[in-house]
């Protein structure tokens, strides 16, 4: 049975929550009608905590108030404005509820002039807005919320289509990501580095180690000592390159650089080496077992025939490759600051004997840097602290650089 | 003479308070408001009431240049249409199977991109281009902010793209980029962890379809290595003025104007995003035509 509604609402004035029961019964009694928005209502309830709970409360006692819902659809506008205060912006559980509150049956055209005209676009701009809201956050409705549209709007109304299209969409786009970050981030820094280490080595051999544990200590003198965390990563393959690199050479300490997981930013530094200009590259000696005359037909080590493209066949890009330096490791700490940099490269040290004679450069951009320093911008030695002994032989090589390297 | 321009002035008069009521409706045919409505409006941006001939700049250095480029250009065309389609050899025309499309080997290859953000329409987001080290790169850095601007209109903001400029011919003539041979599209890029989405426009005959946008994701790793994005043309889905169609059908290749990196992934701080190339090839074992159903959009529930 469905009966005439007006569908503007008029503001009621809404006492504390605790009266909000006994609002119920004076409602005829109650004359003035001063302009309080709903707002209010969720202000009031939530004074003490803003909770899923609370939230809740309100929307029951809305829906307990009045059989005709008056006032509902600026009451949802109210309610969705403020989800994200309580913290219920990512239940769908709390979306239903609200949904709830819309009057089943009231809405849903009853014959062809109604389903011919836009029939109450005011709720059903409100039903839209309210999955809207919903996919903004990316959260996937459920059946039930398919009920409730289907019950409040009908089949073909504005809201179901665009359930509708949310729930073709959504399923698509979920896994598109190829390198995915889990919703809940690991809360320990150790965790967090491990992960987001792993995840920009770009090689499943390298390996995470915890050089330091973060720590506080309170020494006798009553200071603190604050170790910050350390966490470094290092393949097989940087650690030949590292082996292979001529000493003569500076590695540079780079950072920090950002890395965005999701909405958290870390930032990583970078152990790596100029690129070597063409001059100095020395050839590889390619081991004649593995290739050329002497390789053996029957145990091939090598194969590196391309039997399946034809003659024209290219894919290759007709483009120069970008001339970079090798990274030799990565690693994120707790403090950026050159100390824990440099307790990082003597730990390195254990597994890479050769950086103990190999200069090391730290260029270190106070707060976060970017990827790569600016082509205009020159490499500054006063700037940069050097670690180990060879001043000289490092500043003559600055010199040298300099003049001779684009940066 | 003199009636005529007093009549002129008055019915100047009378456009100029038509203009000005603008959210009352317009019920005198004598009015100008269609013309400068026609165009995409930035809410919060007063319509451009100027007239014709104000928008036009007369100036006799910049008509020297434009001849000399213009004819320059021309005299390429006519030159390249011997040597083959779109001014490339036969065989190669033909015969290739990748091709590089953008690159950024120099300063002024920045001058076919174009760098916007929501700026433009009130927002706090800053986004800047520069080259990268050895000028081999390109970097789009900047920082985003998703709070929407006060305009009484916007409600999501926080928003940056880098798009790249249309081609044009001899007298600014549209030149589209013919890439049906072609069906992968192939980006050497290094970001820093945030999603991007990339957006292809191609061109349309009817003027409805002008803001059609081909768009698919980017998402970036992080970290210090390249990273070589393929996304086939088949994946990318249609939308119109951000919002994606109900009736989606595959991309044409053989028109396409401008491509596009968009970054709006509502999270606030800076980033960053350097691009080495922008190319495409050919992946024979990709067979798939579209991605996205093709049939009729209305199901009964």
């Amino acid at each position: 049975p469905r009966w005439l509604h007006c569908g503007s609402a008029f503001c009621k004035n809404k006492s504390d929550s605790e009266e909000l029961q006994k609002i119920v019964e004076n409602e005829p009694q109650k004359n003035d009608r001063s302009l309080v928005t709903h707002d209010d209502l969720f202000e009031r309830t939530s004074k003490d905590s803003k909770t899923k709970a609370s939230f809740n409360k309100v929307v029951e006692v809305f829906s307990k108030k009045d059989i005709r819902r008056r006032g509902h659809v600026e009451f949802i506008y109210a309610a969705l404005k403020k989800m994200p205060e309580f913290g219920v912006e990512r239940d769908i559980a709390v979306y239903n509820k609200l949904l709830d509150v819309f009057p089943k049956d009231v809405f849903v055209p009853q014959n062809f002039i109604q389903k011919m005209f836009n029939h109450y676009p005011r709720q059903q701009e409100c039903g839209v807005q309210l999955l809207e809201q919903m996919e903004n956050y990316g959260i996937m409705p459920n059946v039930e919320t398919k009920v409730l549209l289907v019950q409040i709007f009908g089949k073909k109304s504005h809201p179901m289509r665009k359930y509708q299209r949310i729930m073709y969409w959504f399923p698509k786009f979920r896994n598109a990501n190829p390198f995915p970050v889990p919703r809940e981030l690991p809360k320990d820094p150790v965790d967090l580095a491990h992960f987001s280490l792993t995840r920009i080595a770009n090689d499943l051999d390298a390996t995470v180690t915890v050089y330091q544990h973060p720590l506080t200590d309170i020494t006798e003198t009553g200071e603190e000592i604050s170790q910050p965390h350390i966490v470094g990563i290092q393949s097989p393959e940087q650690r030949a390159l590292l082996a292979k690199h001529n000493p003569n050479r500076p590695v540079f300490v780079e950072g920090p650089f950002p890395l965005w997981l999701r909405k958290t930013c870390v930032h990583y530094y970078l152990l790596r080496a100029e690129p070597v200009p063409p001059e100095e590259k020395l050839e590889e000696e390619l081991d004649p077992e593995l290739v050329g005359p002497e390789q053996s037909l029957f145990y091939p080590q090598l194969l590196s025939l391309d039997l399946n493209r034809d003659l024209g066949d290219d894919d290759s890009f007709d483009i120069d490759e970008v001339e970079e330096g090798p990274v030799y490791a990565m690693c994120m700490t707790g403090g950026g600051d050159q100390a824990t940099l440099a307790h990082w490269i003597c730990r390195l040290q254990e597994t890479n004997p050769i950086l103990g004679r190999v200069p090391t450069f730290f260029r270190l951009e106070a707060g976060s840097g970017e990827l790569q320093t600016a082509a205009g911008v020159q490499y500054n030695p006063g700037q940069n602290p050097q670690a180990g002994p060879e001043m000289e032989h490092i500043t003559e090589q600055e010199a040298a650089r300099s003049q001779g390297m684009k940066q | 003479m003199s009636l005529s321009r007093t009549m002129l002035k008055a019915s100047k008069g009378a456009c100029e308070i038509f203009r000005r009521r603008q959210f009352q409706p317009n019920l005198v045919i004598l009015s100008t408001r269609t013309i400068y409505e026609r165009d995409y409006r930035r809410p919060g941006q007063a319509p451009d009431t100027r007239w014709p001939w104000q928008k036009i700049r007369f100036d006799f250095a910049k008509g020297l240049e434009g001849i000399s480029k213009h004819f320059g250009l021309l005299k390429d065309e006519i030159v390249g249409h011997w040597v083959g389609p779109e001014g490339r050899p036969m065989l190669e025309h033909i015969l290739e199977q990748s091709r590089v499309l953008w690159e950024f080997r120099g300063p002024e290859s920045l001058r076919q991109w174009v760098v916007s953000s929501d700026r433009e329409i009130g927002g706090r987001s800053e986004t800047y281009l520069k080259m990268g080290r050895n000028n081999s790169t390109c970097m789009l850095y900047g920082t985003l902010c998703s709070v929407p601007p006060r305009d009484g209109e916007t409600i999501y903001s926080g928003y940056c793209t880098l798009r790249s400029k249309q081609y044009l011919a001899s007298f600014d003539r549209k030149k589209h980029l013919d890439l049906s041979s072609f069906n992968t599209l192939h980006l050497r890029i290094r970001g820093d962890g945030r999603p991007w989405m990339i957006n292809i426009s191609t061109e349309s005959y009817f003027s409805h379809q002008k803001n059609d946008i081909y768009s698919y994701f980017m998402y970036t790793r992080g970290g210090p290595y390249w990273q070589d994005v393929r996304i086939p043309f088949s994946k990318f889905f249609l939308s119109s003025r951000g919002r994606i169609q109900d009736q989606q059908h595959v991309l044409w290749l053989d028109k396409v104007n401008t491509i596009a990196f968009t970054l709006g992934d509502k999270v606030d701080g800076p980033f960053q995003l350097e691009v080495d190339f922008i190319a495409v090839c050919i992946d024979n074992a990709h067979t798939e035509e579209f991605a996205y159903e093709q049939y009729k959009r209305n199901p009964e529930v």
